[in-house]
Order: structure tokens, then sequence, then C-alpha cells
């Protein structure tokens, strides 16, 4: 008890925090904790979008090359798929790691709508791989089972960027979310071969851009 | 003008840091008490004293909510937190453009 009293009793003597301070010093004591403050509670998101730029360049054409030249279609190599499957989960942990890491402590509406944001993202990248299986379970060909592998999670992906309330003000993400609407939408044109060149290269150079856009953005 | 117009709610290094920090999160948005006192660096106790100061200031509100191990304290600079973070930055910018200046 006496312990705590006094510990108390010094942590009160040196929260009184009187000692005389010098404009020069208070201005460096407040740059120091807004760098801090900027760098712990900012998540990363160059980092996070460079990271899914290589990721979709990558693995898709990784893809893309196992299946160059097949007439007809069949579908990739299981290596390929593999390599694909681990820098998507490499991706996520990523994410997940430098995201949570910033958003851990922050409360209040926009902290609960970035929450909701990468729930939504979550379910909706699920819910797409859920209904690929379902697909193949119901005898879609290969050529189909490819197309909708390739450009279905960066169509949901696109939308929930696009629409997401959490990123209502942050525009290079919203384009970024329209960007891969627009890839996914048309690169199925290009068959179940073409579109892992296509969307990958594309997507890829999307996200890559946006790190570039957002890291010039958060330095100004 | 003098050091003597810089709010001398904020300005002390502890409670200087808190506001400071506190400001870069969007204005509906709060901190948890232990994030805070990871970020400013200061014992439980020492926070707890700057944050009464802060907030009999009307400057900062700590809002508690949950109970056990989901209990949190989550702290939030008020608008006229803001406010007063702005005029002392802008007092301060001041007191220092004054330093600088070649004596007339």
């Amino acid at each position: 008890m006496n312990e705590d009293a006094s510990a108390e009793r010094a942590d009160s003597a040196a929260a009184d925090d009187t000692d005389a301070l010098d404009p020069s010093r208070a201005a460096a004591i407040m740059a120091e904790a807004r760098e801090k403050a900027l760098r712990e509670l900012r998540a990363r998101y160059p980092l996070v979008f460079a990271t899914w730029g290589l990721v979709l360049m990558i693995g898709y054409g990784a893809i893309w090359l196992s299946v160059l030249g097949q007439h007809p279609y069949t579908g990739p190599a299981p290596l390929s798929l593999l390599a694909l499957t681990l820098l998507l989960a490499a991706g996520a942990v990523t994410t997940v790691i430098i995201v949570g890491r910033a958003l851990t402590g922050i409360g209040g509406g926009p902290a609960a709508q970035r929450r909701v944001h990468y729930l939504a993202l979550t379910a909706g990248v699920v819910g797409v791989f859920a209904l690929e299986g379902a697909l193949a379970h119901a005898g879609a060909s290969n050529s189909l089972l490819g197309v909708y592998g390739a450009v279905a999670p960066m169509l949901v992906t696109g939308v929930v960027y696009t629409a997401s309330p959490a990123l209502w003000q942050d525009w290079s993400t919203r384009a970024l979310g329209a960007w891969l609407v627009v890839v996914a939408a048309s690169s199925a044109y290009a068959g179940p071969v073409g579109v892992w060149g296509l969307a990958g290269l594309l997507a890829g150079v999307g996200f890559l851009a946006a790190a570039v856009v957002r890291r010039g953005r958060d330095r100004a | 003008m003098s050091d003597d117009d810089l709010d001398p709610v904020i300005h002390a290094p502890a409670r200087l840091r808190i506001v400071v920090t506190l400001s870069t999160l969007a204005p509906d948005e709060d901190l948890s008490f232990t994030r805070l006192q990871e970020l400013i660096g200061l014992t439980a106790g020492n926070l707890i004293t700057h944050l009464r100061k802060l907030e009999d200031a009307g400057y900062v509100t700590t809002v508690r909510s949950g109970r056990g191990v989901t209990a949190r304290t989550g702290v939030s600079l008020t608008s006229s937190g803001r406010s007063a973070l702005e005029h002392y930055s802008s007092v301060l910018r001041q007191l220092l453009d004054g330093a600088t200046e070649p004596p007339g």
C-alpha cells in the first residue's frame, strides 16, 4: 500500500512536468511526436499496394506461362497454381500485418468502417473461390473456370475498393478499384490463356501506380 | 509576444506529445489508452495525470467501454482541443519567427 502511494506520488511529481520548455524545443517535440504518430498509426499502403502489384504480375505471369500454347485449354500446371497460392497467401499476410498493426488501438467511426471494408473484401474473395468450386462441381468447362478464376477475385476487389465508405475520400484507391473493374471485365475477352497474362500485367501495373501515388501523397 | 502566451495546459513535453499524437487521428476516431501509452512512453500513472489535466481543460475526452478482457478506454481530442493546438502552433511559430528576425 505504502509502495503504491509513493509510486503514485513519484508519478504525480514527474507528471507535473513544470520544467521550462523553450519554443524551439517545443517545436522539436511537436515535429517528433507527429512524425512518430503518423509512422505508427498510418498503415503503409504504398508497401501493401506494391506487394499486391508484384503478387499479381508474378503469380498470374507464372500461370500464363504454364498455359501458354494450350489448345484446347486444360488449365494451369499444379506447380504454377501452388506458386500463385503461396504468393496470394504472402500478400494477405503482409496486408494483415501492416494494416493490423497500424489500426491497433484506434476506435471510432472511420476505424470501424475500415474494419468493415476489410471484412467485406475477405468475405467477397472467399465467396468467389467457393463459387469457383461450385462451378467446377456443376461441370463448368476448364475454359470458363480459367477466365472466372483470373478475373472474379479482381472484380470483387475492384468493386469493394470503389464503393467502400472507408475509402470515400481516398481517390487514389477508388481509382485503383475502378481500374481493377475495367481490367477484370475487359481482359476476360482475351480467353482462358490470354486473360492470365493481360489481367496480371494490367492489374499489377495499377497496384504499382497506386503505390507510387500514395507514397507521394503520404510524403506531402 | 512571449512564452507566457503559450497555453500552459499544452506547453509541457508530455501533454504536447499527447495532444499532437491525438491530433493525427480523424475527428471521429479515438486511441486506446494502452496504445497511447506505448506511443508516448509514459507510465500509466503519469499518463493518467496528464490526461486528467487535459480533460479538465476540455481538450480531451476519455470513454470507457466493455468489461473484463474487452475493457477499453478510448482517448480522443475534442474540437476545443484541436483549436487549442492550432492556436498553440500559431503562437509558437510567431515566437520562433520573432526569435530569428534580425534586431531592427
